[in-house]
């Protein structure tokens, strides 16, 4: 059978880089894959060193429409260490709750997508209902839906009043009980169980030698998470547990995702319930000293570091962000072949890539010079098609 | 989460002889190594330490030299930092790339931003930047301008 190249990508509205994925595959069978993430190159990192720390912060936050919120906190709580400042309390407790409820949100989303890809609507339909509880929560903590523009270097830019933390300990309630019947459901259902199961495995060893971060690295069993290794905002006091399972395939990932919101549950109830009292933000100074930090956060997708020189000025002199994704990359590169056409939808999304942006592929083949396009709706109802016919779900 | 810390004397027992090992402050160990001997560090850095997962290399130009920090933490958690300067004008350093293999996709990066040559490594194809973006202008090193005669990439004036 000849080997085929299958390209996937670059271009898909909905999700936030574009990427290419081209895929060798023998039939059915991936043989191996390769990678192009030049597409939404933005030249952020270039644009951070001509503008001053105040200009810098609003300009990360748009690196990611997901985790917005982790990289200005990372780059923030890396200039406060270059200053030496330290921030009030309050201010620590506000950048985790809205930390947490990104987490969430971003969890739930990736629920809500891992369930389409596999064609189970219902749970997708499901998640991002729930979804919009904590959008909500957001809105009206920062007044925005995405890019909430809390941070500023010194502090946050608004407050939590005690009626909004409040309504939130009783929508914890809520969110709580669903994500119960999520867990269950993951359990049960046979079309998450035989779409999940064995699917994209990847072992507590080649988790550790292929540098797999968040998420993905903890369904196989390491215990990698910088809340604990690394403490920063207020994780420090607040307790909680790092959630890791040892299947190690796209079912663990589903598990530890879902044992990430409850614990997330757990964050909020006691960041909303011991809210500290004081000053949102102290006033910084405009420029920071000569210093090299490295800023590593736990983002949703996994370990998120900024490293930031500066260098007696106002600006920096460089920062270099390298994001949970492309750490994840090189697992899923190595796991993926060998696996059927059909789980590419799931494997790729179980990483919950921040560039899986993948709208059409064509599929070109080699010996016939036959050049057909497939979109990414058509790959996915292939795979769903495809066991529909194999395993009758 | 049983092994806990790296303290400063076992770094230094382990990796002095490769540089100045300093604490830089609680969690960051620094070690201010040479080009030539990074990659024996990072194997002793493994072997020894366990620092066995790459969390970042971070490629500062400073307008004289190219500074590389490779920060490595394992099990106990400890970020070490071995660092490396390598001239403007000729920078070559070996790759890690089959020590640490996420080090691979990092390196790939540096190299089409920074031009940095990592010897060894088996596809240094680009990765960030298009296709048609001309050789040997790496932007995110200080000195670099957009020349206004050349084409860099996407749709050409003509064409639109």
């Amino acid at each position: 059978m000849p080997e085929v190249l299958i390209p996937i990508g670059p271009q898909h509205p909905a999700l936030k880089e574009p990427v290419n994925f081209k895929i060798f595959a023998e039939g059915e069978r991936i043989v191996r894959l390769e990678l192009d993430i030049a597409y939404n190159h933005r030249g952020i990192e270039k644009a951070a060193e001509s503008r001053d720390f105040i200009k810098v912060v609003p300009l990360l936050e748009r690196i990611c429409g997901i985790c917005s919120h982790s990289h200005t906190t990372t780059f923030v709580k890396g200039i406060e260490e270059a200053m030496g400042l330290q921030i009030p309390d309050r201010a620590q407790y506000i950048r985790t709750i809205v930390a947490e409820l990104e987490r969430m949100h971003s969890h739930l989303l990736w629920l809500g997508v891992a369930a389409h890809e596999i064609g189970f609507n219902t749970l997708f339909m499901w998640t991002w209902r729930d979804r919009e509880v904590v959008q909500d929560l957001l809105e009206e903590i920062s007044g925005n839906r995405v890019n909430y523009g809390i941070n500023e270097v010194g502090g946050v830019r608004r407050d939590i009043r005690p009626e909004t933390a409040e309504a939130a300990l009783r929508q914890m309630d809520f969110l709580d009980s669903r994500v119960v019947e999520y867990e269950q459901m993951v359990r049960e259902e046979p079309t998450t169980l035989a779409r999940f199961r064995g699917v994209g495995r990847l072992t507590k060893e080649q988790a550790l030698a292929f540098g797999a971060v968040g998420p993905t690295a903890r369904a196989s069993g390491v215990d990698y998470d910088i809340r604990k290794d690394d403490p920063y905002l207020a994780y420090a006091d607040i307790p909680f547990e790092v959630v890791t399972v040892p299947d190690g395939d796209v079912f663990g990932r589903t598990l530890v995702r879902i044992g990430e919101l409850r614990e997330s549950i757990r964050i909020l109830r006691h960041a909303f319930g011991h809210l500290p009292s004081g000053p949102l933000r102290i006033n910084a100074p405009r420029g920071a000293p000569r210093a090299e930090i490295l800023s590593r956060y736990e983002a949703p997708r996994g370990e998120l570091a900024h490293f930031i020189r500066t260098n007696n000025t106002d600006r920096v002199e460089r920062l270099d962000v390298r994001t949970p994704t492309l750490a994840n990359w090189t697992s899923v590169a190595m796991t993926l072949p060998g696996h059927h056409l059909a789980d590419i939808p799931v494997v790729v999304a179980a990483i919950d890539p921040c560039l899986s942006c993948t709208s059409r592929i064509t599929i070109v083949d080699r010996e016939r010079r036959d050049v057909r396009t497939m979109t990414w709706d058509e790959l996915r109802a292939h795979g769903v098609r495809f066991y529909r016919a194999k395993e009758g779900i | 989460m049983t092994q806990r810390g790296l303290d400063l004397e076992r770094v230094t027992q382990a990796m002095g002889e490769f540089g100045l090992v300093e604490q830089v402050r609680q969690n960051r160990i620094r070690v201010a190594s040479t080009r030539e001997r990074v990659r024996d560090a990072i194997v002793r850095a493994k072997d020894r330490l366990g620092c066995d997962h790459v969390i970042q290399i971070a490629c500062v130009d400073t307008g004289k030299v190219l500074e590389l920090h490779y920060h490595l933490t394992g099990a106990h958690r400890t970020v070490v930092t071995i660092r490396a300067e390598l001239p403007r004008d000729d920078s070559r350093i070996a790759s890690v790339h089959d020590l640490l293999p996420p080090a691979g996709i990092y390196e790939r990066q540096m190299h089409d931003l920074m031009g940095i040559r990592f010897e060894g490594h088996p596809d240094l194809r680009r990765i960030i930047l298009n296709e048609d973006w001309p050789e040997s202008e790496y932007p995110l090193r200080k000195d670099w301008k957009m020349d206004p005669t050349k084409f860099y990439g996407g749709v050409r004036k003509e064409a639109t």
